[in-house]
């Protein structure tokens, strides 16, 4: 997916720029010419910065917003809905809601392409996470499992293949190894 | 001006925090060695380093932004030593219950914390509430430290002139709010809140943990609280660090002091109001959250950069540029560090879009920016707050004499081990994972330059220390002063 580079990209030309700046602004100090006053007007250049950050992030604002998960194919039905239960270190999964004194676990969870479904994720234990990772290893979508709380999380998978649950929420000592995976055909 | 007993207690200080910093470093260099694989360590040793590391390392540089702008306070006002004194007495207690809770009790939740995974016993029964009560002493402790420093700003200043109301209204008002005073006012107020916070937080944990079984907390609303505390203190003690930049950096620049204007007053009072409502960016990842709340919390993590950032930078531009500078390793630190607070503010920004959070959240990406801030921002405020310290205690005066190798240490080492945290959360590798499984290799080898990074860092920071902790001592020799 080419948002992680993206997103690497954005903040290192950033972090560029402001070193950049940081750079400028020290060797003006170093032998500034002899008649400068300084920085003219700063008042008004601070105005100028203030108004061109603040449309900045409103516009940012309008664009990122709508983009959020929780609107992710909310007015669509979802072809398939998996009841996820996490627990220390592992993860329950079924098709039918999970009744903890008789489990009825799917092994081989699969789930169609192209299509919206829905993921509903809960905890009996401590708060673990969801995160979902495609056969390249990156990250696609996540969400927290609670326990006492189910949270739904909506997603369409455009690419068959087998797909890594990982946990992205500290649970103790088998954080890093609690992980489970399913197939998209 | 500070008193002899006044600069002893703030040496103990500074002793404390360099030396429990140093500590806490060799964690962190030893738990990015562990993920590199070139050293090996148990899961439950890598999590209670974890745990000691983050609270440790929040609390000293928290602790350093509250001593620097009590010392510094003392040119306007009267500063209490006893109040000082207490709260290190009561820092220290608690740093050692502490760390009895993890390296002994092997307690090792994370920081934060997160209920209900401190009441899922994997560790010594005493060490849960070890661990609570040792912040419970250090939120109790530190709530009439923070207190006491505001009431003491109180007893010279009103209400209105401490947080600079009188600029806002009044082009040259007759009595002036140095800035300060109005950035400790903000900050302290944000941390008398987080405190209170922080005190119900753990009282309602006690109270679940002896009541055995019969009052049980709500997960969603304790993980509320706990990121409220959380994320307050952190940015608190940062807005401290800007306090001591807005007071040294002009003075040891040979630059004409800075004065608060209705903007600075403006600024720093609407920063206080989105900072406590950004923490909300924590909890995107719970749907079940309001979407109100999660929607605000973007909002409020964008604004709150507006006013502090837009006028910190107008008032270093105008201080700076184009003026000679006489450059010591006072005013580089505060320099540099200011440049590493915006970096890792950028960090931020990014990671606090919900859109971006999805597929940031808890990875690399999180103790990328937040190290970026700290390790490159307010701990360089905080030396350099200590390196001027150190000189007015000694009879040597001469700040611009220092060791040239400190900042290309400090930089080459700071950014380069921020940088690998950023490249592995941008490629999805996920934080607090003792070890990386196969797929995510790419972490692994990340980890371990990023240990090496580290190391040269804590070259740097050993140069500042060894000359600082040399200086301080002289302050127990003299009488006078
Ligand atoms: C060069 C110095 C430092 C090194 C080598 C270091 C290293 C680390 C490492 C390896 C982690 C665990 C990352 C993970 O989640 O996989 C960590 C977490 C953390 N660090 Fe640092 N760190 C340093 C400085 C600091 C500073 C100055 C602060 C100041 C506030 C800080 C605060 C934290 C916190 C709060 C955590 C999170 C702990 C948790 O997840 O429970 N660190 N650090
Ligand atoms: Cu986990």
């Amino acid at each position: 997916m080419e948002e992680h580079k993206f997103i690497l990209f954005l903040f290192l030309s950033a972090a560029v720029l402001v070193a950049g700046i940081f750079h400028f602004l020290y060797s003006t100090t170093l032998n500034p010419p002899s008649e400068s006053e300084g920085l003219q007007n700063p008042l008004k250049k601070r105005g100028f910065v203030l108004v061109f950050m603040f449309i900045v992030f409103v516009v940012l604002l309008f664009v990122t917003v709508p983009k959020s998960p929780y609107f992710l194919f909310s007015n669509e039905t979802p072809a398939k809905v998996v009841y996820v239960n996490a627990q220390q270190f592992a993860y329950m999964m079924s098709y039918k809601s999970i009744d903890l004194n008789k489990p009825e676990i799917e092994t081989d969870v699969e789930l169609p392409l192209n299509e919206p479904v829905e993921f509903r994720v809960t905890s009996v234990d401590v708060t673990h996470g969801f995160g979902i990772y495609n056969s390249k290893a990156e990250l696609l979508i996540q969400t927290q499992a609670m326990p006492g709380y189910v949270n739904r999380l909506r997603w369409k998978f455009t690419e068959p293949g087998k797909y890594n649950i990982l946990c992205l929420e500290f649970c103790g000592s088998g954080h890093a190894v609690m992980r489970s995976s399913f197939t998209v055909k | 001006m500070a008193s002899l007993s006044l600069k002893k207690i703030t040496a103990v200080w500074i002793y404390t925090i360099l030396i429990l910093f140093v500590l806490a470093i060799l964690m962190g260099i030893t738990m990015r060695f562990t993920q590199g694989k070139t050293i090996s360590v148990s899961p439950i040793e890598f999590y209670l380093l974890m745990t000691t590391h983050g609270v440790t390392m929040i609390g000293i540089w928290a602790a350093a932004g509250i001593v620097a702008v009590n010392y510094l306070l003392a040119r306007y006002i009267k500063v209490s030593t006893s109040l000082n004194v207490f709260a290190l007495v009561f820092t220290v207690i608690s740093i050692l219950m502490l760390w009895a809770s993890t390296f002994i009790g092997k307690f090792h939740a994370g920081w934060t914390f997160l209920y209900p995974l401190p009441f899922h016993i994997a560790w010594e029964t005493w060490a849960t509430p070890m661990f609570l009560w040792s912040l419970m002493v250090l939120s109790v402790s530190w709530f009439i430290w923070t207190l006491g420093s505001m009431v003491q700003i109180l007893k010279k200043y009103s209400l209105r002139q401490s947080f600079a109301i009188q600029h806002i209204s009044k082009k040259s008002p007759s009595v002036e709010t140095p800035p300060l005073v109005l950035i400790s006012m903000v900050s302290l107020l944000g941390m008398v809140v987080c405190f209170i916070a922080a005190i119900i937080l753990l009282a309602l944990l006690l109270a679940e943990y002896y009541s055995a079984g019969k009052f049980v907390n709500d997960p969603l609303l304790i993980k509320n609280l706990t990121f409220f505390f959380g994320h307050t203190i952190a940015n608190e003690a940062l807005y401290l660090g800007l306090a001591t930049l807005y007071e040294l950096l002009p003075e040891v620049s040979g630059r004409p002091k800075f004065k608060t204007t209705w903007y600075v007053a403006l600024g720093w009072n609407c920063a206080i109001i989105f900072i406590l409502g950004a923490f909300f960016h924590h909890l995107y990842m719970d749907f079940v959250q309001p979407k109100g709340f999660q929607i605000f919390g973007q909002i409020a993590s964008y604004f709150a950069t507006i006013p502090s950032v837009v006028v910190t930078i107008i008032s270093i531009v105008t201080l700076l540029y184009n003026n000679k500078i006489k450059w010591s390793l006072v005013n580089l630190l505060f320099f540099i560090g200011l440049m590493g607070w915006i970096i890792g503010g950028i960090g931020a920004v990014i990671d606090a879009t919900i859109s971006n959070n999805i597929i940031l959240h808890n990875t690399l990406w999180v103790p990328a920016h937040f190290h970026t801030y700290n390790v490159m921002g307010n701990v360089l405020f905080s030396l350099a707050f200590f390196v001027w310290v150190a000189n007015e205690f000694s009879d040597n005066n001469d700040l611009q004499k220092y060791n040239k190798l400190v900042m290309p240490l400090l930089m080459v080492g700071g950014f380069g081990f921020v940088l690998m945290f950023y490249w592995a959360g941008a490629y999805s590798v996920p934080r607090r994972f003792a070890m990386y499984p196969s797929e995510l290799s790419s972490g692994t080898a990340l980890a371990s330059a990023a240990a090496w990074f580290a190391c040269i860092y804590l070259v740097g920071v050993l140069l500042v220390l060894f000359d600082v902790l040399k200086k301080c001592a002289k302050v127990f020799s003299s009488s006078s002063h």
